[in-house]
């Protein structure tokens, strides 16, 4: 009976909103009410509706702790969908009520056993949630037994319960590592990702720690998911910077010792591995794990211009085209590229042509990379899309393009007079931005070239020709700083010795200069500061190059006692000083006309001559800086927020400087590579023991000491793990003729190597299991060395990795 | 740290739904709404908001930036901190969406409201608290997160036991494969495979091509039982560059011999994605190696002072195909009102006095057809800036450029044989430039 009426009554629910769903948000508070009694019924049904009324109130914002104990008891109910909503509300009340999580304690750790991965998973994650450092030890207990488990899926969620109970309490940081080299060794490539994401937060620089599993990693790379891929190429770059040798490049000779031209690159096999394992990422679809992989050519090639670079420019090119924001964000990543290499995506212009429906920023950025890109191939194309994007209805990309146009002015000579047509045409735009930065970009053009010493670079005769345009063109052009600059342009550059005096010129001033001065003053009142002062400079300017002038004398002394008493007192400044200036020159400039007192002879000082004046006024303006057209520069790193957002202050993740010789690569050997490799017996605790007698090892010195301390002795030397008491002993032996200095570096590094081989023989010791015994003889063997069988063994090795080096007489030390 | 969490707004900037931020300050989330929101108002074209925003953080927290994608009417941010890709995020939420897609059909608002507890159950699969994606293949998260279904609802609705019906199995992740359930079955073994096709490029105003691609990807709905191994072969596989391709298919062999071998999921999925190279040589000289634009458009417009008049001649080059909605776009520029236009030859124009834009629709343009749009519109601006440019789509259906050819499907490991389907379909995505 009572099923019935609640059945006619969801379906008229179901009737009427059309949406069961809904009916759960439009819960009043007398229904809220209801929830804890629905908890704790006995109906799967009513516990169920409960659930999803919680979940509703957490998606309306509603907070809704209150019901963490009436919750918690369901956690073992047999129903799966109820038991997956009870973990939802756990997974997110779990870290603010750690309290009564505390109380539910023993459940999650019962769920840990429940034959459901996915129970297992989610357990191990609440556990993990739990804000409580007293509980740490549990936690660390549950990662274990997860980090051995069955299901992949459940080894995912122990490998990202690590970094979490590491920051709850970075005391169980031993065990936790040991619990990341159990993951590390796992065969089922999907669980790896989150190992490596556990690594990086946990133990960043125990890059040591991957030896014996590098070339697995790198092997299964591919197999991964896409975003552990994304992952482990990180963790990978970051390991092959730290740990193995820079790749060079040698400049192939001939016999008669001239460079032939082609070029060997002398890379580590085990870099190749990496390189060549990721390159079949490129074809992923997932736009990260591309970028992951350009980031492998990019920071481990030999040169970033290098041949190798090529492989990724099409795969960077492709990303352009997912979506608009992935576009914006790649646009960063070419440029920088770009930027170092623009040969590479020279021939691939078309690709960066700019839509008008662009994002702005992708706009912007698209011009900058044709800019950067631009050569003398596609400079004519380049210039025309420049000059069609100046009609953009984006101010800023109107503003870069026709900069834009005035770099091409300057990098193409062949083409300045076609730049400087356009831009002659935007000056009679009758849009602001067009015609100011025109203005802006002729001046910075005319500038440098009367000051240039290239003889390719010639806009010629055609400054002249520009400048009395820009004259002709004074009403028209409005913005401030335009009008100023046109001013300050026609008064520098008004000097014109072919001017006779005849006809209605001026002796030894260009034509159309009184003219503009005459414009200028008469709206001098109505101007704004920044043209008031030019125009002051050049009435002065004007002045100094023909001070006989009647009327230009009457002008200079009008617009003078205008700006004696200017609300600007820049302007005032200004004409004082200017006044004072020409004092020499064309005295009394600011008396007024009332008054005839003589203020200039109670004046002492300096009073300049003309032509120094006229050096003063002219000489010295140096071109100004060309604003930067990027933000970004190659040193910029790809792959990262803080290039996207122009911000270094996000840069948390510098990639460390190569090493100069790299890790010896037989640290990499594991059995899988080289059967033959001698295993040396361990105890099963070996691992544990390492790390427990030196859990700071905090740099990355473990691998890299070795190189460090021993430059002299050449990329040469490699030995077997199980020499390495004869190594040492061998390096004592050279390194005597240089002092013992050392020494103490040396027992660093003996420490090192020992814990390297230890965790480096760890997957040896599954198979020999018998031999664990003998570990105390070993070691005792080790401490005496057993000298020349082992001898022979590490120079027959070292001859191998050595036989491509030019100084091979090294490998027979 | 990576993605912090996932929050959906809906088309006023009101959240809907988000993730728990465990690890953050309650205002984190808040403030990169709250960017979002600003952002949003300073631009005059939503689209023009930064996809990454930087959120300087309160106090001494780290600072952080917002990635953010429109969905339907929705907008889904992805807070992120530390210095981790953008392009992570923008993966995770591209895999989110199409999760979504699938799980719900439609995205919008309200179908997010109807199966919250769905929606929230996939956020808690997909994204671990930590920041970092976790089961995102869609055949392993049916397994442990139900779709939602009419029948499903009845159930719960009727009170019926869920967990004697669910479809969640009890022992999930049993597959060997990841991206594949175990134990599929149905009664009708069946794959199709649409090849679309989408031609992207810029027209200059004399009908010269700029920029030319053709951008392809292989849609593929496969409905097989059991483990079935593909084979893919194509009669004419030199077409395709710049290939990307689903994570069931096995690299080394496309490389080999340009086949595809995989197993695929079960249900849609993208098998292949493609750029088609006119010629095999990858020469970059155009004009050469273009794809001709299969529409002619011969466009006039005049600004003026005050307005502006456009007189636009479409003319469909296509001899035999129709071409099928066809819309032209012109942004009017900031002030533009009062539009008059005239249309000859069929179809209709609007004008949207929120964006701006005159749009020019056909639904279907017979092929050697010519049709033209006339008219003028006025500015409260002086001197109006247009787009210099106009947007022109349509589809065209049966037809690919590239005219890539399957050869043959082999399937190996089941007894059955299917039923194979091969469809084309292209897009056209023009900017004209006038």
């Amino acid at each position: 009976m009572r099923l019935q009426e609640t059945f006619s009554e969801h379906t008229r629910d179901l009737a009427i909103a059309k949406s069961p769903g809904l009916s759960y948000f439009d819960s009043t508070e007398d229904k809220l009410k209801n929830i804890r009694k629905q908890l704790e019924s006995n109906s799967d049904r009513e516990k169920l509706d409960a659930m999803k009324r919680l979940v509703a109130m957490i998606s309306k914002g509603r907070p809704v702790p209150e019901y963490f104990p009436s919750v918690v008891k369901n956690v073992s109910t047999q129903n799966l969908e109820i038991r997956k909503l009870v973990y939802i509300y756990l997974l997110r009340y779990s870290s603010q009520e750690p309290d009564l999580a505390l109380l539910s304690i023993n459940t999650f750790q019962k769920d840990l056993t429940d034959p459901n991965p996915l129970i297992r998973a989610m357990a191990l994650r609440v556990l993990s949630g739990i804000k409580v450092g007293m509980i740490g030890g549990i936690v660390v207990m549950g990662i274990r037994k997860c980090a051995s488990d069955v299901s992949p899926y459940v080894r995912k969620a122990a490998a990202f319960a690590v970094p979490k109970c590491y920051s709850l309490d970075a005391s169980h940081l031993p065990s936790l590592i040991q619990v990341l080299t159990t993951l590390l060794r796992d065969r089922s490539p999907l669980s790896l990702g989150a190992t490596a994401v556990a690594f990086q937060a946990v133990c960043p620089t125990r890059l040591d720690l991957l030896h014996p599993h590098y070339r697995r990693l790198c092997r299964t790379l591919v197999d991964m998911d896409e975003w552990g891929q994304v992952e482990m190429t990180n963790l990978l770059i970051r390991y092959a910077r730290s740990m193995l040798a820079r790749p060079t490049i040698m400049k192939t000779l001939d016999k008669s010792g001239n460079e032939t031209g082609e070029e060997s690159v002398d890379v580590d096999p085990d870099l190749q591995l990496l390189i060549a394992c990721s390159e079949p990422l490129l074809h992923s679809r997932n736009p990260a794990v591309v970028l992951a992989v350009t980031r492998v050519f990019y920071y481990l090639s030999p040169s970033p211009s290098s041949s190798s670079l090529s492989t990724i420019v099409q795969p960077l090119l492709r990303l352009l085209t997912v979506s608009k924001e992935v576009e914006r964000v790649v646009l960063v990543y070419i440029l920088v590229i770009a930027r170092r290499a623009p040969r590479l995506f020279s021939a691939y212009y078309p690709r960066f042509l700019v839509r008008s429906d662009d994002i702005a920023q992708a706009k912007e950025l698209k011009a900058k990379v044709l800019l950067t890109i631009l050569n003398h191939e596609n400079h004519q194309a380049l210039l025309r899309e420049f000059i069609d994007y100046a009609n953009d209805t984006d101010d800023t990309l109107v503003g870069h393009s026709i900069r834009a146009i005035g770099r091409v002015a300057r990098l193409e000579p062949d083409c300045t007079q076609q730049c400087l047509t356009a831009l002659l045409n935007f000056i009679r735009s009758k849009h602001d931005v067009q015609v100011s930065t025109a203005v802006l970009v002729l001046k910075s053009l005319v500038q440098s070239q009367s000051q240039s010493k290239f003889p390719a670079f010639t806009i010629g005769t055609a400054s002249n020709s520009i400048i009395s345009t820009l004259a002709y063109r004074i009403d028209d052009i409005k913005h401030p700083q335009a009008r100023a600059c046109v001013i300050w342009l026609v008064g520098q550059y008004a000097a014109d010795d072919s001017q006779k005096g005849e006809g209605d010129g001026l002796e030894g001033i260009a034509r159309w200069a009184p003219d503009v001065l005459r414009k200028a003053v008469k709206g001098f009142v109505g101007e704004s500061p920044l043209v008031k002062l030019q125009t002051l400079t050049l009435a002065s300017k004007l002045l100094v190059l023909c001070p006989a002038h009647a009327t230009l004398k009457m002008l200079a002394q009008y617009v003078f006692s205008l700006a004696r008493y200017d609300m600007n007192f820049d302007v005032r400044d200004r004409a004082r000083m200017l006044s004072a200036l020409l004092g020499g020159v064309v005295p009394g400039l600011m008396k007024g006309a009332g008054e005839e007192g003589d203020v200039m002879e109670d004046r002492g000082g300096v009073v300049l001559r003309r032509e120094q004046v006229r050096l003063v006024l002219f000489e010295g303006k140096e071109v100004g800086q060309e604003g930067d057209f990027a933000g970004v520069d190659d040193s910029t790193p790809i792959g990262t927020l803080s290039a996207i957002t122009n911000r270094s202050s996000l840069s948390d993740t510098l990639l460390p400087d190569w090493l100069e010789q790299g890790t010896e690569p037989s640290l990499r050997d594991t059995e899988d590579d080289m059967p033959q490799a001698p295993a040396v017996p361990h105890i099963s605790s070996s691992a544990a023991r390492s790390v427990a007698a030196s859990p700071v090892v905090l740099t990355p010195t473990g691998g890299a000491s070795p190189a460090g301390s021993m430059p002299k002795t050449g990329g040469g030397r490699f030995v077997d793990l199980d020499d390495l008491e004869k190594f040492y002993a061998e390096d004592e032996e050279e390194e005597d003729d240089d002092g013992d200095e050392n020494e103490e570096e040396e027992d660093n590094e003996e420490e090192s190597g020992e814990e390297e081989e230890e965790n480096g023989e760890e997957v040896g010791q599954a198979e020999e299991p018998g031999e664990s015994a003998e570990e105390g003889a070993e070691d005792d063997e080790e401490e005496e060395g057993s000298e020349t069988e082992s001898e022979d063994g590490a120079g027959e090795r070292s001859r191998l990795f050595t036989a491509g080096l030019e100084d091979s007489g090294q490998a027979h030390w | 740290m990576a993605i912090d969490g996932l929050i959906i707004l809906d088309n006023v900037g009101r959240p809907i739904v988000q993730t728990s931020f465990h690890s953050t300050s309650p205002a984190y989330p808040l403030i990169h709404i709250d960017t979002y929101n600003n952002a949003l108002a300073k631009v005059s074209r939503p689209d023009d908001v930064d996809p990454v925003l930087y959120v300087s953080g309160i106090n001494d927290d780290k600072p952080s930036a917002c990635c953010h994608v429109g969905c339907g009417g929705l907008r889904i941010l992805a807070p992120i901190s530390g210095d981790v890709d953008p392009l992570f995020a923008f993966a995770y939420l591209r895999t989110f969406i199409d999760i979504l897609r699938e799980y719900l059909g439609h995205v919008s608002a309200s179908t997010l409201r109807d199966n919250f507890d769905v929606v929230y159950q996939l956020l808690e699969e997909t994204l671990d608290s930590g920041g970092h994606p976790l089961t995102t293949s869609p055949n392993a998260l049916r397994e442990i997160v139900i779709p939602p279904s009419l029948l499903n609802k009845l159930l719960s609705v009727a009170g019926a036991n869920i967990s004697s019906l669910s479809a969640a199995s009890s022992n999930p992740f049993a597959s060997p494969i990841p991206w594949r359930k175990a134990n599929v079955r149905h009664n009708n073994n069946e794959i199709y495979f649409d090849v679309v096709e989408e031609l992207r490029a810029v027209v200059n105003r004399s009908g010269v091509s700029l920029s030319n691609e053709v951008l392809g990807k292989i849609d593929t709905n496969s409905r097989l039982s059991g483990t079935p191994d593909l084979l893919l072969t194509f009669s004419n596989p030199k077409v395709l560059t710049d290939c990307s391709f689903h994570p069931c298919v096995r690299l080394p062999r496309w490389s080999r011999d340009k086949a595809l071998s995989f197993v695929p999921p079960d249900g849609p999925f993208i098998l292949m994605e493609y750029r088609f190279s006119p010629s095999s040589s990858n020469s970059s000289s155009l004009g050469v190696n273009q794809v001709p634009v299969p529409v002619m458009l011969k466009p006039s417009v005049v600004i003026n002072e005050n307005g502006g008049t456009i007189d636009l001649t479409a003319i469909s080059r296509l001899s035999t195909r129709a071409i099928e909605d066809f819309t032209v776009e012109l942004y009017l520029g900031q002030g533009a009102g009062a539009p008059n236009f005239m249309v000859s030859g069929g179809g209709s124009w609007a004008f949207d006095p929120r964006t701006l834009v005159l749009r020019w629709e056909m639904a279907n343009l017979p092929p050697s057809s010519s049709h033209s749009l006339r008219g003028s519109w006025t500015s409260s601006i002086p001197n109006p800036r247009a787009a210099r440019a106009f947007r022109v789509r349509f589809a065209i259906q049966q037809h690919t450029f590239s005219a890539l050819k399957i050869d043959q499907l082999r399937l190996t490991g089941e007894a059955y044989k299917p039923y194979k389907g091969v469809r084309g379909r292209s897009l056209v995505d023009l900017e004209w430039r006038w």
